[in-house]
């Protein structure tokens, strides 16, 4: 029950204010984390439901894969892309520590995955009341997106807020005292712009490498004319399977 | 309780239904008036099995479809900041239902005038399609009305009111789609949802618009 009011302040945007503790994202990472997993994988059930009545034979596989694999997507994109995150970050002088990082980024996943949940029943609707596969991979393209969306604006408020302050171990503030005092503001100032550049600049990798993790983990749905799989064989690219879900939908192939 | 029921009905139509007990028996009264609707639109082919599946489908359509999209409209509220009015945002868009079903009640009559005049499947289908755009559309007063002082406090109500109109109209479309048939076809037996073609809504009216300009 706490981690769900955790996670409620984290929603409401009062976790990026400092709690009793003086500290911004006051929150214990470990039961969030199993929540946020526990959240995507139920999206991944409401994605995979599209291959229990769109086929001849019900598979009931792939919504096991799927409820497994969503989770597995986000673990996977965040393994390839936190060391650099971190490094990057702290190459250009953020005073964001790496439990501040940890912290920073598990919220702004649990937004994700948490409009990624909201939007289940809508997507399992669908999947259970379509048969059209391009229209299906489409709409979860669409919520993707829109719940990525939403966790990055999180990320980079969280980011804008924590970054910005002052660190009990921060050498600048006991820089030389001869150093003019709005130099040092400067610095700092344009240390935390960096420190946003920073995760810009992640948040793009972030959605690359999310995208090609989901094509390598694919298939997420299930074509209706491909016997299940857990995996397919590699081969194109995510962005080459959107053109051709897009042609598929446009060029009226409909069942 | 005549007087009741129409203190209630208007109060759900002005978008004032303040008290629960008011706002929730406009609710009531909305759920009839889609019950009465789905009677009349299932009274086509003058089969009593369809007259009730419409008759149970209408108020079924608007709850599931509201249903389905309240906890995407949770959710967004939350991050948007604008959890503390939640309880008047959710009785706005619930109570916009009940709206919708107290006007397609009041609109039955010009349907069973149109299936007394004309014949044609096709043409009832587009009637009743009609009816309900009309019944949607002018409901939307009422979330505005109720939507208001929610603006007026947080402008990003406005933002969240785009956004469930938005879910609610691509939901609904699909669910409409799914529950068919609502007329009931005179030269198909009553069936409370056609079974194997549930199929796409969306991807159904592209092919449609798509086949219309080749044949031209």
């Amino acid at each position: 029950m706490n981690v769900l009011r955790q996670l409620d302040r984290i929603l409401r945007g009062d976790a990026l204010d400092r709690g009793p503790t003086g500290r911004r994202l006051d929150f214990a990472v470990a039961p969030l984390v199993v929540l946020a997993v526990l959240l995507a994988a139920s999206y991944g059930a409401c994605m995979g439901a599209f291959a229990v009545l769109a086929r001849d034979t019900p598979e009931w596989r792939q919504v096991l894969a799927s409820a497994v694999k969503v989770p597995l997507l986000f673990v996977l994109t965040l393994v390839v892309t936190f060391p650099s995150l971190y490094v990057f970050s702290a190459l250009l002088g953020s005073r964001l520590r790496l439990p501040d990082l940890l912290r920073v980024v598990t919220a702004g996943l649990a937004v994700l995955v948490t409009v990624l949940a909201a939007f289940g029943p809508i997507v399992a609707f669908f999947s259970v009341s379509t048969t059209n596969y391009p229209f299906i991979l489409l709409l979860n393209v669409a919520v993707f997106a829109a719940a990525g969306g939403f966790g990055v604006t999180y990320l980079y408020r969280a980011v804008a807020r924590t970054a910005a302050d002052p660190r009990p171990d921060d050498e600048s503030a006991d820089a030389d005292p001869e150093e003019d005092e709005r130099d040092v503001r400067a610095a700092r100032r344009e240390r935390d712009r960096d420190t946003r550049r920073v995760f810009v600049v992640w948040v793009l990798v972030f959605g690359l490498v999310g995208a090609q993790s989901g094509w390598i983990l694919r298939p997420f749905v299930g074509s209706p004319d491909l016997p299940f799989t857990w995996f397919r064989p590699k081969q194109g690219s995510f962005f080459e399977g959107v053109g051709t879900s897009v042609r598929g939908l446009f060029g009226g192939q409909s069942r | 309780m005549t007087g009741r029921i129409l203190f209630i009905t208007e109060n759900t139509l002005h978008g004032n239904a303040s008290r629960f007990t008011t706002w929730f028996g406009g609710l009531i009264i909305g759920g009839v008036g889609g019950v009465l609707y789905g009677a009349v639109m299932g009274a086509f082919g003058l089969n009593g099995v369809q007259v009730l599946y419409s008759a149970a489908k209408v108020p079924l359509l608007l709850a599931a479809t509201t249903a389905l999209a309240l906890p995407s409209f949770f959710v967004l509220n939350t991050l948007l900041g604008l959890r503390a009015d939640f309880g008047r945002a959710v009785r706005a868009v619930v109570g916009t239902q009940a709206a919708v079903g107290v006007v397609l009640a009041a609109l039955a009559p010009y349907t069973a005038l149109w299936y007394l005049t004309s014949g044609d499947y096709h043409e009832a289908l587009l009637f009743n399609g009609l009816m309900f755009l009309v019944a949607s559309g002018s409901a939307q007063w009422v979330l505005r009305r109720r939507y208001r002082p929610l603006i007026a406090a947080n402008r990003r109500h406005r933002l969240m009111l785009w956004a469930w109109v938005v879910v609610y109209v691509f939901v609904g479309t699909q669910m409409g789609w799914v529950l068919r048939p609502f007329v009931g076809s005179p030269d198909h037996p009553p069936t409370f949802v056609r079974p194997a073609a549930w199929g796409n809504a969306y991807v159904v009216v592209f092919d449609l618009v798509v086949n219309e300009f080749r044949r031209r």
